[in-house]
């Protein structure tokens, strides 16, 4: 399927301006020494970085030269973008800053130890509120995650409508956030409200954490609207493949939908046909998977390519986090450093086993229908569920938009923002 | 006769759905149930609703048993149809009669002037077509033909109609309209004090937030048997701020939808149909704790207000309610200050609260404040098919409660939990008391 809309655009990240002011821009980032890296910064490169857009040209470099094996070369840039690089500063100097860690991790092959730090440093800051407030201030700002979840409960209302017992199997990290409007929509839809089973399989250990409160509050908000609800959480699976109809406690009597909420790219690559399968299993009568728009499959065998596309996911990213939140937010801080330890763990670890369900190596949703079409069929999006997507974009900011698949089976809707397409959303049925 | 309507009416506008035990055809209407209010009371009732039924509020009135109605039932084809007034020559189609006599003297035919006839024009009361409907049968009938259109689309139609903004679907073009406007406007404001513009971040703000767990811890401890004044206070408070909204008569029935805490206790037990279950428990505390005002000064609340017969039996059966209502409109002017306090109420012993109730109404009632009650009826009816279809409508779940309130009581916090409840109950709400008043219990939630 050709879109070339997806394709990655170089025009972005402009390498070969040639710009008077990048020597401006270095002394106005308040580094010290900038004279001193402007010169050698001249004598290095040969052509200034167009529009301040000064890291993709040093990262592109700085990993080219790791995997060339420059040991010189990965030296002197490690430092640049040392001098240069604040987790605190513009866009470029942020990815700056969480790319040197990555980097500096591959070359120096720490990447595993650092990814165990900052994971636990980030557990220890954690807390319900926290993480409550990070992600419904997320939410506020920017259709990230919404629109996955508008897309995902539509296709699952839509599915499982006329049926009584409802039992949805929620793979994600979203903390529940997703089924407050699908509870309010069951109770006000019809006249006889469903019985609403909801098993939440957690995979990171962070969001364990927190599942008691989430789930007390789920009950109670079912209470209010009005909705039979039952809760349970599933955790502690060394691997997603793992799950049996009977560890989700599944009834044969119940309508069965699976919720995969940037679930899929936790799973080690080699495993993912398995859990497909598995899920497949389970019989249920929609599966809808929503996933980030980024290939990081191919770090084992290419080691550039997978980091420019890191490095073109990431500086979409965090460009939209930039625009979304006011600037001095403390939930984008908690976001990005997010991505920082993602980008730790897929440049510079290495797939080893005995990992907890945190490979965050992400694939575009072509790939993932590939993976998919093995087993399921996909299912459109109606009319209606379009609708409440455009309805919610209208709701945020202006840059965003949607795509809905071209093609026969058509396998899915994107979400893009700037023109650039950053989720995919899709819903499939055996 | 006068007589016996008007108790026929009062009785309708109370009492359950009389298809139980119902006996067609709608002759026998002598029904004294319990709580209809007494001689006096029902009297003066006859008295304005004998006024208000030559005008012909067809939709603001509950559905009255006219012994000599005329019940027509029309197939839903002729029910949709738009034109049903057809020209004899050129076979034109007109929506009205009006119309098609205004295009008939373009064909130079004498045109038919439908006169009132010296004989008594038949009252006509429409059935819905829909089988399973309730409105169904003849003791259910609506009195408008629009009215029963409007619900045959509502109900058993297909929604053809889509709100822009929104996505929200609707069957009847006007309901359609009348949402589009107001979308988008609307602020909801959560007990924690936060105000979103966005319905879809306020429901799950609402399901995280932490006003819902203090609600239930703070509440569960109140409703201690031991503390039952306190309780009674607590509910008594809530009903007075809740109460404050301008109410017509399905809303009144919101009072005994209290705020947010009283739900959690009932939560904590039945966790089904716990909104229908808030109006069992909640009606014997407040009976029990309230003095009954005196007689007249209800009268005088009642004739003021155009749904007399509904609000007669509110009323009459909470007492304590009606005399805080129109006797405090300070608390009216402060609403948001009020629901807010109510952790303090908490403290207030039964009698202060009383005492204080009772000192604001030995002032006299503030007319504006029940004309503020702007019962707006027929709004009422454009929004009865208010069901939230869409997942993420940024429009009000309440139907009159929407727009009539936010007219007058701006940002009232307990107007925002009620908006949250599912609208196909408060859809229901609707349907009956501005129909016959009700399914399978009485105003107060019992039998």
């Amino acid at each position: 399927m050709e879109r070339t809309l997806f394709t990655p655009k170089e025009a972005r990240y402009p390498n070969n301006q040639s710009n008077g002011h990048y020597q401006l821009e270095m002394q106005s980032t308040n580094q010290p020494q900038s004279s001193h890296t402007s010169t050698s910064r001249s004598s290095d490169s040969g052509e200034p970085c167009g529009d301040g857009k000064w890291a993709s040209k040093l990262l592109r470099e700085c990993a080219r030269a790791i995997s060339e094996k420059d040991s010189t070369k990965i030296h002197h840039l490690l430092w640049m973008l040392n001098e240069l690089a604040s987790p605190y500063g513009d866009c470029d100097q942020k990815l700056a800053s969480y790319f040197l860690q990555a980097l500096f991790c591959k070359a120096t092959e720490s990447g595993q130890r650092c990814f165990k730090t900052l994971t636990s440093v980030a557990e220890k800051s954690h807390s319900f509120d926290s993480a409550r407030k990070l992600i419904l201030k997320f939410q506020e700002v920017s259709p990230w995650t919404t629109f996955g979840h508008v897309a995902s409960n539509g296709a699952i209302l839509e599915s499982l409508e006329g049926e009584s017992k409802l039992h949805i199997i929620d793979i994600s990290d979203t903390l529940c956030t997703q089924w407050p409007t699908l509870l309010e929509a069951l109770a006000t839809r019809n006249d006889e409200t469903p019985h609403l089973k909801l098993t939440v399989v957690v995979t990171a250990s962070i969001v364990r954490s927190v599942m008691k409160e989430i789930s007390q509050r789920m009950e109670k908000f079912a209470r209010l609207m009005g909705v039979p609800f039952e809760f349970n959480v599933v955790s502690g699976l060394k691997s997603l493949g793992e799950l049996t109809k009977e560890a989700l406690g599944v009834q044969e009597d119940e309508a069965i939908a699976v919720n995969c909420i940037g679930a899929l790219r936790k799973i080690e690559v080699e495993e993912r046909g398995d859990v497909v399968r598995m899920l497949s299993s389970l019989q249920p009568r929609v599966v809808t998977v929503v996933e980030e728009e980024a290939d990081f499959s191919s770090s084992k065998t290419d080691f550039v390519k997978c980091f420019e596309e890191c490095l073109r996911f990431y500086t979409l990213y965090f460009e939209m986090l930039e625009e979304s939140f006011i600037p001095t937010s403390n939930e984008r801080l908690m976001l990005e450093r997010e991505c920082s330890r993602s980008m730790v763990r897929v440049l510079a670890c290495e797939d080893e086993k005995g990992h907890d369900g945190d490979c965050e190596r992400r694939e575009r949703g072509s790939q993932w229908s590939e993976r998919l079409k093995e087993v399921f069929s996909p299912v459109g999006f109606s009319d209606d569920c379009v609708d409440d997507v455009k309805a919610l974009l209208k709701r945020y900011r202006t840059g965003w938009s949607h795509v809905l698949t071209q093609g026969d089976d058509s396998s899915g809707i994107y979400l893009t923002w700037k023109d650039e397409a950053v989720v995919w959303a899709s819903a499939w049925k055996p | 006769m006068l007589e016996n309507m008007a108790d026929g009416a009062i009785s309708n506008g109370f009492t359950q759905n009389q298809i139980a035990g119902y006996n067609p055809p709608p002759l026998k209407k002598k029904r004294n149930l319990p709580g209809t209010p007494g001689k006096l009371l029902s009297l003066s009732l006859s008295l304005s609703l004998s006024l208000s039924l030559s005008l012909s509020f067809s939709l603001s009135l509950p559905f009255y048993d006219d012994p000599e109605a005329e019940v027509i039932a029309l197939s839903p084809k002729t029910l949709m149809a738009t034109n049903r007034f057809l020209c004899e020559i050129c076979g034109k189609g007109f929506q009205r009669d009006q119309n098609l006599q205004l295009h008939r003297r373009g064909h130079n035919l004498p045109w038919k002037l439908k006169q009132r006839t010296s004989k008594e024009v038949r009252k006509r009361v429409y059935v819905c077509p829909e089988k399973s409907c309730v409105h169904n049968h003849p003791s259910r009938a609506l009195g408008d033909l629009t009215g029963i259109k409007k619900h045959f689309c509502r109900k058993h139609g297909e929604k053809k109609w889509k709100c822009e903004k929104c996505a929200k679907r609707y069957a009847v073009q006007s309901d359609c309209k009348a949402h589009s406007k107001t979308c988008g406007t609307r602020e909801y404001k959560c007990d924690c004090g936060t105000i979103f513009s966005r319905r879809d971040s306020f429901i799950t703000h609402r399901a995280f937030c932490d006003a819902l767990a203090e609600e239930t811890a703070r509440v569960n401890a109140v409703s201690n048997i031991n503390d039952a004044a306190a309780a009674g206070n607590n509910i008594n408070y809530h009903i007075m701020g809740a109460s404050l909204v301008p109410s017509m008569p399905p809303h009144f029935a919101s009072i005994f939808k209290p705020v947010q805490g009283n739900h959690r206790i009932i939560d904590s037990t039945r966790p089904e149909h716990t909104l229908w279950m808030n109006q069992e428990v909640y009606t014997d505390p407040i009976i029990s704790c309230s003095n009954p005002p005196p007689s007249d000064y209800q009268l005088s609340w009642v004739l003021g207000n155009k749904d007399a017969s509904s609000n007669a039996e509110e009323l009459a059966s909470v007492t304590g309610v009606g005399s805080q209502l129109v006797s405090v409109p300070s608390l009216f002017s402060t609403q948001t200050v009020n629901v807010s306090h109510q952790t303090p109420s908490a403290n207030m012993s039964a009698t202060a609260l009383l005492q204080k109730a009772a000192q604001i109404g030995a002032t006299s009632s503030d007319p504006s404040f029940l004309g503020s009650f702007g019962v707006k009826c027929s709004s009422n009816q454009v929004q009865d098919g208010n069901k939230y279809c869409g997942l993420y409508g940024t429009s009000s779940i309440s139907t009159g409660l929407g727009s009539d309130v936010e007219s007058s009581v701006n940002d009232l916090s307990t107007l925002n939990q009620l908006q949250m409840y599912p609208s196909k109950r408060r859809h229901i709400q609707n349907e009956d008391c501005t129909t016959t008043g009700g399914q399978t219990r009485d105003f107060l939630g019992v039998g």
